[in-house]
């Protein structure tokens, strides 16, 4: 798709993904939405006071040396509330936070990490396409966790699915039912989840995701994915009469 | 009972130029001392050259000792602490304790002027990984000073010369965590100069200061950063060091060049921490035995700042130097002299009054 | 000739601690300020404890026994040796504990990676997690580096915002549970580092030749560092002291290398989705290093993040020609083994990736045979005579009523 003379969108209700710059510019307004989103988190003022521009966390960041990712200037955007920044910010720099926290050595207090969880937070919310993209591959893991209240179960180590890890992971996968039910903790003998979780507990869960809105939160970048948990969710809470 | 005699606790610059200023005007001082020598840090921690000429540290102090001990209006007290005080403005009871023998006596002063000082941060404390009480060739600001006054620079682990040096500066300032949010003002200009002493003893010698913000106030720009950069090759890289490391038989700094917007690794041979000013024990002391308010970092609170430097929230306890916080010589001595009169202006004031 | 650095040596060595005003910083007492307020419960250590100093002099209790073995999804999904690890040292050491089945993963490792989440689910989660623990009387014990950060991070967000107290614990009350918190959050290292002498005096390997790099996890020291570790004879004081006390306790020789304090590169996404970077900064900033430096002949960590990215990161490197080939042992099994552990029974290396072969011989263990053991496990549940393995089939108690195992069975090729 060309981005010559194509019309902007008249409203933030649909991010296109366009060639030349890799992302669609939006109206001013919607970036400002955004960031009044991120500064309205109840943990802003706890990540983000001054920055003197050091470079400590620049430093101490894994992520920096591999990508072009900075840490300080994350923190930077968010003190001067550089909204055209912070969507930018808000395409890719933000996914290549490793979520290490070692950021954390800042003299000044501030958690740069921190200001990217909540900018992924409103990335995903709002379902920028970065965050669509950055979570291809990954819906069989959000299932995962939100259903099951595990993650990474055993018999997601398929022969094929960590090929650069070695041949040992096929070895696992050759073996798994057998090899899981070798294992002395008593409840390690599963397969589909890391230790086999009692039914309430799910329930408990399911709970918890549905009125903290955390489940509604992918619903704009896999809506199909929403669905299928919204639908697993709400019958299990109604097969125990709990109300929401 | 009113007493015309001004106490000064601590003798260090600051105490030694309050006191010769008050005999100065022709009134009687005590000077309170709790080590055996005076002259202060700089006579303590063996400092070389004072910032900013790097003019011997040793004789200059020297100089405003003799001014004091040469004085018959001027009694020093060494190797005496202040146990504890009486009175009122005017006319304080000091009880003072010889630190040796721990016998007693009391004074009589109509004002005091608190000289106690600051203390160096401890980089075992540092927010960030210095390694400083795990590496010898990590070392601070004040051991590089011993260095220089003995006229050699050696690395603590082999005792060779380094030919590669750095000053990481900031240490134990300007940071949220640590509690020290100020800056400690003269650790710059002592980097600077340091580093210029360094590359005059070891010119084959790199040295490199990675810093936040240069504080080159005044005349220290062009007394020392210009000359440090142009005569002198002293790199500055605007970007401070988060982790030392060992590396082989070197130490390893972790930092960003900000400037070039990367992460930088550099290997050198010698770190040196230029750590910030803390109140000192004395200063924390004698601010609970007056009752004089701190500031929430523990220095003496000048309550009438800016333009009254000097007064305490007491009447007729004042104070000088870096026991109010951050200060170099200049401030130190112009302060000390500015509390000398404030205090003989205060006991003035008291007879003025008594007479009318 | 007078060199100071004598007296340099002997300057630091007189370094007076001065008093930290971070050392004032006490989230236990907030936690109990907020429970006379009625704001919550605070789980208390009702049993014996060791007491340990933490980076700012904080005294922090560890409770020995009766804990609840909060697991880890990583470790229980694809190294699950470590999990068994931590309960085998547990039971040697003859401590009581609840392996829970009412626990869910803290999440945070989705959190992390994807931020389908918010700061109320997170909290929730933590504290259902919590209240499962206060309901059974058990102390909670975190498996995971991440876990345990992460709910150290929690726990600040519901000291600080009343909102979010009212928040959960209205959730709460909907799952008839109380808004509780443990007066400590624990990571199993640090019941390790605790006990790490009582676990030496049951030593029955010798470790002495074993030469052991340390890898300490970013949140366990880096998020609320004033909660971890520290001990002023172990690096000084300088760096947290868990694994490496535990290691040196036990007789190993820990070496330093200069990408001490860097991360594994782990990255919660980028492991399962980017691992380019994963494998690159692992390997480059991580092994290689290690390999370089300190030549050891394991490298230690405690976090199941890290023992996942250190250990698989390596084979693809190696088919780079990169100087790789170090195994990756968590400290629990590493302390297994030392107390004795069965290789494959208890410490389950045959889930791990980079060859551990070569560290067993050199503790003297015979893992050919180890293996045919195993081996003979397996066949007896694959027959039908067992269905699943037990404790005592993990310390060999019916070993000697069998004929000896065949060693030409082992399954994995150099």
């Amino acid at each position: 798709m060309t981005t010559t003379t194509a019309s902007r969108p008249e409203t933030d209700a649909h991010y296109k993904v366009w060639d030349v710059a890799g992302y669609a510019d939006v109206p001013h307004e919607a970036k400002v939405r955004l960031f009044e989103q991120v500064k309205g988190d109840l943990r802003f003022g706890d990540y983000l006071y001054g920055c003197y521009e050091c470079g400590i966390c620049v430093a101490a960041c894994p992520s920096a040396k591999f990508y072009d990712f900075s840490p300080r200037r994350i923190a930077q955007a968010a003190a001067r509330e550089d909204v055209d920044l912070i969507y930018q910010q808000m395409q890719e720099d933000i996914w290549e936070c490793s979520q290490c926290f070692s950021c954390l050595r800042c003299p000044r207090g501030n958690n740069p990490g921190g200001i990217v969880t909540i900018m992924r937070e409103v990335a995903v919310k709002n379902g920028l396409a970065s965050a669509r993209e950055a979570l291809v591959g990954y819906s069989r893991i959000i299932y995962k966790i939100m259903s099951t209240g595990t993650q990474v179960s055993p018999d997601m180590l398929g022969r094929d699915s960590f090929p650069d890890w070695g041949p040992e992971t096929a070895d696992v996968a050759d073996n798994l039912d057998l090899w899981r039910r070798a294992l002395p903790p008593e409840t390690m003998h599963t397969t589909s989840t890391g230790w086999s979780v009692a039914e309430s507990t799910l329930v408990e869960l399911y709970l918890i995701w549905m009125e903290t809105g955390a489940l509604d939160m992918i619903a704009a970048v896999d809506p199909g994915l929403h669905t299928i948990l919204q639908e697993l969710m709400e019958e299990r809470l109604e097969e125990e009469g709990i109300e929401l | 009972m009113s007493s015309n005699t001004i106490a000064v606790i601590g003798g260090g610059p600051g105490g030694l130029r309050a006191a010769q200023g008050i005999a100065d005007v022709g009134r009687k001082v005590v000077l309170v001392e709790r080590l055996s020598h005076l002259g202060g840090s700089p006579i303590t921690q063996k400092y070389c050259g004072l910032t900013p000429h790097g003019d011997p540290a040793q004789p200059q102090i020297q100089r405003l000792i003799d001014a004091v001990t040469a004085n018959p209006l001027t009694k020093v007290r060494l190797g005496t602490e202040l146990a504890s005080v009486a009175g009122e403005p005017g006319a304080f009871a000091l009880t003072l304790r010889d630190a040796q023998t721990g016998a007693d006596d009391t004074v009589e002063c109509g004002a005091i002027i608190i000289a106690t000082g600051f203390s160096h941060f401890d980089p075992g404390r540092s927010t960030q990984m210095y390694g400083y009480f795990e590496f010898p060739d990590v070392i601070t600001q004040p051991d590089l000073e011993t260095m220089l006054s003995e006229h050699r620079v050696l690395r603590p682990s082999n005792g060779q010369p380094p030919e590669r040096i750095c000053f990481i500066q900031c240490v134990g300032s300007r940071d949220r965590q640590i509690g020290n949010e100020y800056c400690s003002k003269v650790c710059c200009g002592v980097a600077s100069k340091e580093a210029i002493e360094i590359r005059q003893l070891l010119p084959d010698s790199k040295v490199l200061i990675f810093y936040i913000d240069m504080r080159m106030y005044g005349y220290w720009e062009n007394e020392i950063y210009w000359p440090a950069q142009e005569q002198h090759h002293v790199q500055y890289v605007k970007g401070l060091i988060t982790e030392v490391l060992p590396k082989g038989d070197r130490l390893l700094v972790r930092g960003e060049d900000t400037t070039m917007g990367r992460p930088m690794e550099v290997l050198l041979d010698l770190v040196v921490l230029s750590v910030g000013m803390e109140p000192s024990p004395g200063t924390r002391e004698l601010a609970g035995l007056l009752g004089v308010r701190q500031n929430k970092y523990g220095f003496i609170e000048a309550v009438g700042a800016p333009l009254d430097p000097v007064s305490t929230d007491r009447e007729g306890i004042f104070a000088c130097g870096a026991a109010l916080g951050p200060a170099d010589l200049e401030d130190t001595v112009s302060s000390a002299a500015g509390a000398a009169m404030k205090a003989v202006g205060f006991l003035r004031s008291l007879a003025v009054a008594t007479a009318n | 000739m007078t060199i100071p650095t004598e007296a340099l040596r002997r300057a630091k060595a007189a370094e007076e601690p001065a008093a930290d005003r971070r050392s004032l910083d006490d989230p236990r007492a907030e936690l109990l300020e907020l429970e006379r307020q009625g704001e919550l419960i605070v789980q208390k250590i009702d049993r014996e404890a060791v007491t340990v100093s933490t980076k700012y002099g904080r005294e922090k209790r560890i409770q020995k026994s009766h804990l609840w073995h909060h697991k880890s999804c990583g470790q229980c999904g694809h190294i699950p040796g470590y999990s068994t690890s931590i309960f085998w040292v547990m039971r040697k050491l003859g401590y009581d504990y609840h392996d829970p089945r009412d626990q869910t993963s803290c999440t945070a490792w989705n959190y992390y990676a994807s931020a389908t989440s918010n700061s109320a689910a997170q909290a929730a989660v933590a504290v259902r997690n919590f209240a499962a623990a206060y309901e059974s009387g058990y102390f909670p014990l975190i498996h995971c580096g991440t876990s345990y950060g992460h709910y150290k991070d929690v726990r600040e967000e519901l000291i600080r915002h009343s909102e979010l107290r009212a928040q959960v614990r209205a959730i709460m009350a909907k799952l008839g549970k109380p808004l509780v918190l443990p007066e400590e959050i624990i990571h199993y290292s640090e019941w390790f580092h605790a006990l790490r002498d009582e676990i030496a005096s049951k030593q029955a390997r010798d470790v002495s030749g074993i030469v052991v790099s340390v890898h300490p996890a970013c949140h366990y020291y880096k998020i609320v560092p004033g909660d971890a570790i520290y001990d002023p004879d172990i690096y000084g004081g300088q760096r947290t002291a868990v694994v490496t006390g535990l290691a040196e306790a036990l007789g190993a020789t820990v070496r330093d290398y200069s990408t001490w304090f860097d991360c594994c590169g782990f990255g919660f996404r980028h492991i399962l989705v980017q691992r380019d970077f994963t494998r690159s900064f692992a390997t480059l900033r991580k092994i290689e290093v290690m390999k370089d430096e300190a030549n050891p002949d394991v490298v230690l960590t405690h976090d199941t993040g890290c023992v996942t990215t250190l250990d698989k990161s390596q084979f693809a490197a190696k088919a780079h020609g990169r100087n790789v080939g170090l195994p990756v042992l968590s400290d629990a099994q590493f302390a297994a083994l030392a107390l004795g552990a069965h290789p494959y029974r208890v410490c389950q290396l045959h889930w791990h990736s980079a060859d551990y072969r070569p560290l067993l011989e050199k503790m003297g263990v015979d893992w050919e045979k180890a293996w045919a053991e195993f081996q003979g496990d397996l066949r007896r549940l694959e027959s039908g005579e067992k269905r699943y393995l037990d404790w005592d089939d993990a310390d060999g108690v019916n070993d000697s009523n069998r004929p000896e195992e065949s060693p030409d069975r082992h399954e994995h090729d150099s």
